[in-house]
């Protein structure tokens, strides 16, 4: 009984997982990095070498101000991804509270709170940010806070639906009848179950959020120049797509690469954890 | 006629006593009443057993008890445990009472225990709760407590999770649960239901034994008859929600009084009467 069997790695299963999770693992890495892996600072300007294509001292070619290119889409990374962190966990943290509290106490707690997930919701998600972006102030650390925002109603959805089924299991009553308070029923009966899905949205909100923010340093409200992000660099590039065109190829390409990844680790996670898709 | 009550002898008062407990359901047709006028005791080191079909009430009566009843319920008429009254205190000391004073094992202890916990760490949980005790101080209890229970190698199974337990143990680690700060009322809600008779045999025989050593009362819900007559000493029969009779086992199955515990009686199946029904 209590010894398990092993079963055989199983590829199909994880291939997503594993290919979405070495792409995810190089970027993750490269921003970590950056100061050390990338060839020379991103701010440092050689008016002499402007606009220059790809070559053995500036691999990606230089960009209007000369700087590297490489450089500037590596320690881009970096931001990218802090905010895509930091933005998932607001969205994540509060969404999940949120979703739980109205699963758990129901009637007009749940009324309340799931009316005014709707009416986030209702916004556009890029209009929603701009607003938000608009009354906070521009910078990045308030792109994080507005993409966060913006994921709370999605999380909060699935919390409250996922709580919702936990609720009805026969632990959750048991834990009232040995008299544990309701904050010890969320945290220890609740929570822990509804933790799978919730971690692979947040896989999901991961790429949707650096898109959000090179859409957002894109339109100038996420990161202020001279620092770097994919968004304020494709904004750059667009002046210069005739003579420079890698100035647009290298940023896009780091995006798609990024959100290719997280897709692909998310799905997979999704389907490696659906008890349906298991054994094909 | 009184009939005569052995645990009653010598006790001051009941573990638990029940008068004229109503529990109401408010419908949009008006008032639905699903427990009326229920009386019943349960004396120290006693085992009564509640016996009835689907919606006669047993299993509201014994949620009453616990305070557990689903949204919307009304309760009316008197509770109490060991004396303390149990109707009319706050949530919190009723939260205080249940796992401690009085508790519940379930009918289905597979869904009962909480997969992504190790099953000591649940079983050790009245402890944490009620004693606030560290989860250093409860490991060697919740290991005596699995082996009261007569699982094999508690040393290492306090460590599995649920679905490394047989049904059979997952049984026995909820009534370890509830053993766990020796409550003076244990509420089995057909506990053995959902385990085969091998099984289930021992599980009864494990709450007698329990009984006998600890001095636990036992409030035993079923529709079985045949464990009724195996575990209980004392029986009420329910029946819309009332109770219809109430006596020793021996006198309930030899004479019962109702004619609906007699026609209880002879919807079970026996082997004896078939035979003599072909002779």
């Amino acid at each position: 009984m209590s010894t398990a069997i092993r079963k055989p790695f199983n590829w199909r299963r994880w291939r997503l997982v594993v290919t979405g999770g070495a792409i995810v693992g190089t970027i993750l890495l490269l921003a970590i990095l950056a100061p050390w892996v990338a060839p020379y600072s991103p701010f440092d300007l050689n008016v002499a070498q402007m606009l220059k294509g790809p070559s053995a001292t500036h691999l990606l070619g230089t960009d209007e101000l000369g700087r590297d290119v490489l450089s500037r889409v590596i320690h881009a990374a970096r931001l990218s991804m802090m905010v895509a962190v930091l933005a998932s966990l607001v969205g994540l943290v509060f969404g999940t509270l949120i979703g739980t509290l109205a699963a758990y106490f129901g009637g007009i707690v749940d009324l309340i709170l799931m009316r005014l997930m709707e009416i986030l919701f209702s916004f556009p998600a890029i209009l929603l940010a701009i607003v938000l972006m608009a009354s906070l102030g521009t910078s990045i650390f308030n792109a994080m806070i507005a993409i966060g925002i913006i994921f709370i109603p999605g999380f909060a959805r699935l919390a409250r639906a996922t709580a919702e089924s936990v609720l009805r299991q026969q632990y959750v009553e048991q834990a009232r009848a040995i008299g544990m308070s309701h904050t010890r029923i969320l945290v220890r009966e609740i929570l822990p179950n509804i933790l799978a899905p919730l971690l692979v949205e947040a896989a999901v909100a991961f790429s949707y959020a650096v898109l959000l923010e090179s859409a957002l340093s894109f339109l100038g409200l996420g990161a202020q120049p001279p620092d770097p992000s994919w968004g304020n660099m494709l904004n750059t590039g667009r002046g210069f797509m005739g003579v420079a065109p890698w100035l647009s190829i290298v940023p896009g390409a780091a995006i798609f690469l990024t959100v290719f990844g997280f897709n692909m680790l998310g799905d997979g996670l999704r389907d490696a954890f659906d008890p349906q898709l298991r054994d094909e | 006629m009184r009939e005569y009550r052995p645990h009653a002898q010598g006790a001051a008062r009941p573990a638990l006593a029940i008068r004229e407990l109503t529990v109401d359901f408010q419908r949009r047709s008006g008032l639905l009443r699903t427990v009326d006028k229920v009386s019943l005791d349960v004396w120290p080191k006693e085992i009564v057993g509640v016996i009835g079909e689907s919606g006669s009430g047993k299993t509201m009566t014994a949620l009453s008890a616990m305070r557990l009843l689903p949204h919307g319920a009304k309760i009316g008429g008197a509770i109490a445990l060991g004396g303390r009254d149990l109707v009319n205190i706050g949530e919190s000391e009723m939260r205080a009472l249940r796992g401690d004073r009085i508790a519940l094992i379930p009918q289905d202890a597979m869904q009962s225990l909480n997969p992504t916990m190790r099953v000591g760490r649940q079983v050790g949980e009245p402890y944490e709760f009620h004693r606030k005790q560290s989860y250093g101080a409860i490991w060697s209890k919740v290991v005596e407590l699995l082996r009261a229970v007569k699982i094999a190698d508690p040393e290492t199974r306090v460590r599995d999770y649920p679905h490394q337990f047989s049904g059979g143990m997952q049984q026995r680690a909820m009534i370890a649960m509830g053993l766990a700060l020796d409550p003076e009322l244990i509420i089995a809600d057909e506990p053995t239901t959902a385990l085969d008779v091998t099984v289930q045999a021992r599980i009864l025989k494990l709450l007698r034994d329990i009984r006998d050593e600890r001095g636990s009362a036992i409030l035993f819900i079923t529709h079985e008859l045949g464990i009724v007559a195996e575990l209980c000493d004392w029986v009420y029969v329910m029946k819309d929600g009332k109770v219809v009779e109430d006596g020793p086992v021996k006198r309930i199955f030899e004479a019962p009084k109702a004619d609906y515990t007699r026609m209880l009686l002879e919807a079970t199946p026996s082997i004896h009467r078939r035979k003599g029904a072909k002779r």
